[in-house]
């Protein structure tokens, strides 16, 4: 699915073409007069054109910066569109340096109430710029006087000091645009690769050589001046149940493969293959150094797995040891850059911290572990052509024990031992060890969920129904329940909600096992009584065998889809009811039987019924063998649910004998 | 004898000295520990007015943190801007024991800008910082300082305003000079005030609470005001941002407002006067007048907050809007207001707490803190309209269910005034649908619907009408759960009236809506409007039962069923009557013809707390009607 497509491999083939450059400011009538965006009539605000320059060069505080130019005219069509008029640009900072907003300029051009042209400049005391947690702000601003039918033109120049992060350029967006180009000057210094992303196709693409563009204290260079564009761009709509929509969104990206400091001439290779990042993770002193650490965590591992012989005894020990001893910050990130001894001490630190711990703690302990990289599901996929290491935002660790791999995360107090978060089963994993070459590992079908139901009821003379629902969980559904009772304060105040919200029914005794016991299934034992029938004079009952969990609806509306559905792992889901009638009663209608599949075993809905004299058993089965289906899986999926949902559907009848 | 006493009552202050500071998590009375996933152990407010631009707030609380769910209790959060600045913070962790484990200090908080989710700068800062304790239960004991250069308004003191949390003590102190005069408004405090003076000759009032349980969450509760505890304080003088005044009700306050904070702002240029002048020419009823300016304020505007300084409580100029075409309520109100009178419409600057609960301010006590919106009233003789002015397409007139039926301060050159918004009824705020389907002998449905929406249901399409036509038919069918719907057509018209209705029509198929199984076709009678939701039990419950909107839905469905096929089962018809609520459904059956038909009203108001089962029982037997199928078999 993923469209990833490598343009173009810099300082190769350069040519020299007509010069490409930024559209020309101003008032233009037409525009103003522009009713309607006809290649979409539904349109509020279309970008008119759109225009972004990046280069790297010497700032004026004489410090290499990226320097990165926008420009941009959209088209406000109606007032629903005015939302447009308002710009926020996130920028980034480190603890001493930080990127900056300047020469922000806005007009907006319309029509007066006498119909007449006027044009309005936005106030710079008007621009704000607002601290939104530690190493991030955003720079924000209005544009004055938006009308229905106005254009509005801004610009402004962020300069980055992260000149090693090169400025990616989304061709697409919310709101269509006609056209939008890009163009970045790169030094001879500095290697890129490039990379497209998304279903459009570029327009435009030319690259030329700049004679002597860098020059800096004497060192001197020529730079690859390369210019993409598209035009007619489709704004982006999300689906339901997809992943990232960065993974689908056009866009071009750049990744640093080396680069040459223009002073000393020493040259870094930064990402030309794994075997390179590879090494630089490993000299890496927020990565590589921390998993070095292992006289430390001996020391302080020896008490957790004293006593324990077995390599997954002292794995399991030391993972839900770390697992209490942490609280998560809220940061993400593969590094640590102030090392896991001072997160330790803190007991608290960012997802790299905590897992890089983890590694460092279980192969102290003799326990053979990996590290491995990911990116999270919103974070979008991973680049597989070739090592981006700005791709991934979580470290996991990866514990082999006796020829199994465990898969481990211990940020969340409430995973079981090689459960993950649906947040990290996302494309790929790249497997990072100290003393072996990386290599990838599939993420997205990693784990399953399941859940068994069992009733055991007896209708009663009286019109109750009496019994025990008892409900087991494992995998990935066991994490979700437990979340959802540890939301109270104690087991008896979560059976006190549970029955609350169940006002039919009426919990007589409970039993919960194995909530602590985090590898273990999670049970749920209900002993309950159902007001079922207000009085059993009646000649025919109606019952619902799947009253526990009914599907009423389809989630599937679309009749097509354009990305995949991505659920993010395996799914088994079963019922058994066995139920006890009183004597007088009969089945007159049984509960449909059928069995329905989707193609090349992708999952299945089946039901059972048997019965003899006022007994019946009844089961069903809904399973779903992969994470991922394509759009051209998905009416078949659809279809099983409108299945599911028309055999849910139908009621049995007893019948008075 | 004299002496002993003594002795003995130093000995008691002594113990309970030490005791106060002891944090053994063993000492907290087990009565306090239902539903608390926190207790706070002790909590002291100290309110030092020194001058009107000059009060100190001291902060020191101690608090227990039961388990996970109560690490929200632990953030510590210090609001600061130019005017409230920080003048430190510290704070110590105990383990379960009482035992101090770790010191914090303010150069361990984070500091950001603060987010309301829709301003685009506020100059409100926060500083926050939780101190990441695994072992649970710890307690966690901080205190700070702020300093706050205005004496407009004092925190008002809350000593239980979080679910899940449980109070073991908690004070609050305001002490001030013998002449600055305050008002203040007990709230639900079993303790009056105690009123003494302090070693620097201060005037002190003092408030104490003990033993608080845990608050928990009861559906359908009266507003939190009505059953919490609180103290209110307002200054009969203060200073703020430069501005002084003094109030000690709502007419002195709503006429300081208009003094000191609108009157200047309501200037617009010449230009745009004379095209008021020019835009109205022609029309003589003022009320006409009114709409035709109010549309063209709604087109050329659009709501953008900006908070700094006393912006926060005094509008933009309205010369500033008619040029930027953006500003929050107050600048979108006072630009309105500064229209209308381009034309000599008088209107009035109302202040509200807005929301879909409604609040009124306290008839009897007058401050600043009790609102956070502005609406436009027009007094038109025999008519008062009032108009909200942030929206492109609310009607004119129309004030939806964010300020209905409320209490709202309009501030006036002869003073406040608290005035009533209207109030839309249970049987104005109708969703009435009629739908018409042909059912056939497959299962398949087809046929068409029409919906409208009044009073405050006329905006239940709002998100939908502005989606893109395909985005329109996505979210329509989240909206109508029936399975399979395609929907065909889909067409919204707007009467802006005075009265706005919706009206939504539908042109739909849905295959396979009823199941098809041994001759037998079973579907939901109910293909509409079906509730999935009962309120939860609640054992002891201490609230009213409160209503705070009622509104009326009607569903009639006609499905002409196929030929050859008769009634087998369907559901017995429902009728329930109550105080607080009506629902019906029926089914009638002529020929090949199934009319459903059914009306759920609920209605607005305070109800005893023992009705809240029939509550439950009545949307109980909704969902369970709801949920019924109808089953067709061929033949006679």
């Amino acid at each position: 699915m993923k469209k990833l497509l490598l343009i173009t491999l810099l300082f190769i083939g350069l040519q020299h073409l007509a010069s490409a450059q930024d559209f020309k400011e101003g008032f233009v009538q037409e525009e103003v007069d522009m009713q309607r965006y006809d290649k979409d009539t539904a349109a509020h605000a279309v970008y008119l054109n759109e225009f972004g320059n990046s280069r790297i060069d010497i700032a004026g505080d004489d410090h290499i910066r990226l320097i990165y130019k926008y420009h941009a005219k959209i088209k406000i069509l109606d007032n629903k569109g005015f939302s447009n008029g308002t710009i926020e640009i996130p920028i980034h900072n480190s603890d001493d340096v930080s990127e900056e907003v300047t020469d922000i300029t806005g007009t907006t051009y319309y029509k007066d109430d006498n119909g007449l042209m006027q044009k309005i400049e936005l106030d710079p005391k008007k621009v704000f710029k607002t601290k939104d947690y530690k190493y991030g702000s955003t720079v924000k601003f209005a544009l004055p006087g938006l009308r229905n039918g106005c254009v509005i033109e801004f610009r402004y120049t962020l300069i980055s000091p992260y000149w090693d992060s090169f400025r990616k350029w989304e061709f697409q967006d919310e709101i269509p645009k006609i056209y939008s180009q890009y163009e970045v000057h790169i030094p001879g210094f500095w290697t890129f690769n490039a990379s497209l992303r998304g279903p459009y196709k570029l327009t435009k693409t030319t690259s030329e050589l700049e004679r002597e563009c860098f020059t800096s204290h004497g060192s001197k260079s020529d730079c690859s001046h390369l210019t993409y564009a598209m035009k007619d761009i489709p704004a982006f709509v999300a689906e339901d149940y997809m992943t990232s929509p960065k993974n689908f969104l056009s866009a071009i990206y750049f990744e640093l493969v080396e680069w040459t400091n223009p002073y000393t001439s020493v040259k870094t290779l930064v990402s030309k293959e794994w075997k390179d990042i590879d090494r630089q993770l490993k000299i890496e002193d927020a990565f590589g150094s921390q998993l070095k650490r292992k006289d430390l965590m001996k020391e302080r591992m020896a008490a957790v797995i004293a006593g324990k012989t077995t390599e997954l005894d002292k794995a399991t020990a030391i993972y839900a040891y770390l697992q209490k001893w942490y609280k998560w910050n809220d940061y993400w990130g593969i590094y640590s850059p102030d090392g896991i001894k001072r997160a330790m001490d803190a007991h608290t630190g960012s997802i790299a911290d905590i897992n890089l711990t983890l590694i460092t703690a279980l192969n102290a302990a003799g326990v053979n572990t990996e590290a491995v990289l990911l990116s999270t599901r919103e974070h979008g996929n991973i680049n597989t052509l070739y090592p981006v290491i700005s791709d991934f935002n979580y470290v996991i660790a990866k514990a082999n024990i006796d020829g199994k791999s465990y898969y481990l995360d211990a940020t969340d107090p409430l995973l079981s031992f090689g459960l993950l978060q649906l947040k990290c089963l996302n494309d790929k994993g790249r497997v990072i060890s100290l003393d072996k070459p990386s290599y990838w590992v599939e993420l997205s079908s990693l784990q399953k969920t399941s859940e068994i139901h069992t009733l055991d009821l007896t209708l009663l003379d009286n019109g109750k129904i009496k019994g025990t629902i008892t409900n087991y969980y494992n995998g990935y559904n066991a994490y979700t329940h437990r979340k959802a009772i540890k939301k109270f304060n104690s087991v008896d105040e979560y059976i006190e909600d549970l029955d609350a919200k169940l006002p039919k029914i009426k919990i007589l005794k409970s039993n919960i096992s194995n909530l602590d016991s985090l590898n273990q299934p999670l049970g749920e034992i209900l002993e309950v009584e159902i007001d079922a029938f207000e009085n059993m004079n009646k000649a025919r009952l109606v019952f619902n065998p799947f009253f526990w969990e009914k599907r009423t609806t389809n989630p599937f509306k679309l009749a097509e889809r354009d990305y995949p559905v991505d659920w993010g792992m395996a799914s088994d889901n079963r019922m058994v009811l066995n139920m006890h009638l009183p004597a007088q009663y009969a089945i007159e209608t049984p509960p449909q039987v059928v069995a329905f599949a989707l193609p090349n075993n992708g999952g299945m809905f089946a039901t059972n019924f048997d019965s003899h004299d006022n007994e019946f058993s009844f089961s069903n089965i809904t399973r779903f063998t992969k994470a991922i289906y394509f759009p051209e899986e998905y009416p078949y999926l659809k279809e099983l649910y409108n299945k599911i949902v028309l055999t849910e559907k139908t009621d049995m009848v007893f019948k008075k004998k | 004898m004299r002496t002993s006493l003594l002795l003995f009552f130093l000995l008691i202050i002594s113990m309970a000295a030490g005791a106060q500071d002891n944090y053994d998590v063993s000492l907290i009375s087990k009565d306090l520990l239902p539903y608390a996933s926190a207790v706070v152990r002790n909590n002291e407010v100290n309110v030092e007015v020194k001058d009107y631009d000059n009060t100190l707030y001291h902060i020191k609380t101690a608090v227990t943190i039961l388990n996970k769910n109560g690490n929200n209790i632990a953030d510590i959060v210090v609001w600061h801007d130019k005017t409230n600045i920080i003048k430190g913070i510290k704070g110590i962790v105990y383990n379960q024991f009482g035992k101090p484990v770790k010191k914090f200090s303010e150069s361990d908080f984070e500091d950001v800008n603060a987010h309301d989710g829709f301003s685009l700068f506020w100059d409100l800062k926060v500083k926050h910082y939780n101190p990441a304790v695994t072992d649970y239960p710890y307690t966690i004991v901080y205190e700070y300082e702020v300093k706050s250069k205005q004496s407009l308004f004092f925190e008002s003191w809350e000593p239980n305003s979080t679910t899940g949390q449980a109070v073991e003590k908690s004070s609050y102190t305001f002490s001030c000079k013998p002449d600055f005069g305050i008002r203040y408004k007990e709230t639900n405090i079993p303790t009056k005030v105690a009123i003494g003076t302090n070693k620097d000759g201060y005037k002190t009032y003092t408030w104490q609470i003990n033993n608080l349980k845990a608050v928990k969450d009861e559906p359908y509760s009266p507003n939190a005001d009505k059953y919490l505890s609180s103290v209110r304080i307002a200054p009969q003088k203060f200073s703020y941002e430069g501005v002084t005044g003094a109030f000690s009700n709502w007419k002195e306050m709503g006429k300081w407002m208009y003094d000191k904070l609108l009157v200047s702002r309501l200037q617009v240029p010449a230009t745009t006067a004379a095209y008021m002048k020019q835009l109205t020419d022609g029309i003589t009823d003022p009320k006409l007048k009114a709409k035709k300016i109010y549309e063209y304020m709604q087109d050329k505007t659009h709501y953008i907050s900006v908070q700094v300084g006393i912006g926060g409580y005094q509008p933009f100029l309205a010369a500033d809007v008619d040029q930027q075409n953006y500003g929050d309520c107050k600048a979108l109100v006072n630009y309105t207001q500064a229209l209308l009178k381009t034309v000599n419409i008088d209107s009035y600057y109302c202040i509200v707490k807005a929301g879909s609960t409604k609040k009124s301010p306290l008839n009897d006590f007058a401050s600043m803190d009790q609102f956070n919106h502005v609406i436009l009233c027009l007094p038109f003789k025999n008519d008062t309209t009032f108009l909200e002015c942030t929206s492109q397409k609310i009607p004119f007139g129309f004030l939806s269910d964010f300020t209905d039926d409320r209490n709202v301060l309009a501030c006036t050159p002869e003073g406040g005034k608290l005035l009533h918004t209207p109030k839309y009824t249970a049987q104005n705020n109708l969703q009435e649908r009629k739908a018409s389907f042909i059912l056939d002998a497959q299962g398949n449905l087809s046929g068409q619907m029409q919906t409208v929406f009044k009073g405050t249901q006329y905006d239940n399409r709002e998100g939908i009408i502005e989606e893109a036509p395909k985005e329109r038919v996505k979210n329509l069918q989240k909206e109508y759960a029936i399975n399979n719907m395609n929907i065909e057509k889909a067409d919204f018209k707007q009467d802006k009236s005075l009265q706005p209705v919706t009206t939504e029509t539908i042109k739909l198929s849905a295959g396979e809506y009823g199941s098809v199984n041994d001759g037998k076709i079973t579907f939901l009678a109910n293909a509409t409007n079906r509730a999935h939701t009962v309120p939860r039990e609640v054992r002891n419950r201490r609230n009213e039962v409160y209503i705070n909107r009622g509104y009326t839905d009607e569903d009639e469905i006609v499905y002409a069923l196929p030929a050859g096929y008769h009634v087998d089962l369907r559901p017995t018809d429902v009728s329930i009557n109550k105080p607080f609520g009506k629902f019906s459904a029926t089914i009638t059956v002529k020929e090949n013809e199934l009319v459903y038909k059914r009306r759920v009203q609920l209605i607005d108001g305070t109800y005893s707390k023992d009705i809240y089962q029939d509550l439950i029982d009545f949307y109980q037997a909704i969902v369970e009607s709801d949920d019924n199928n109808v089953t067709l078999v061929k033949g006679n």
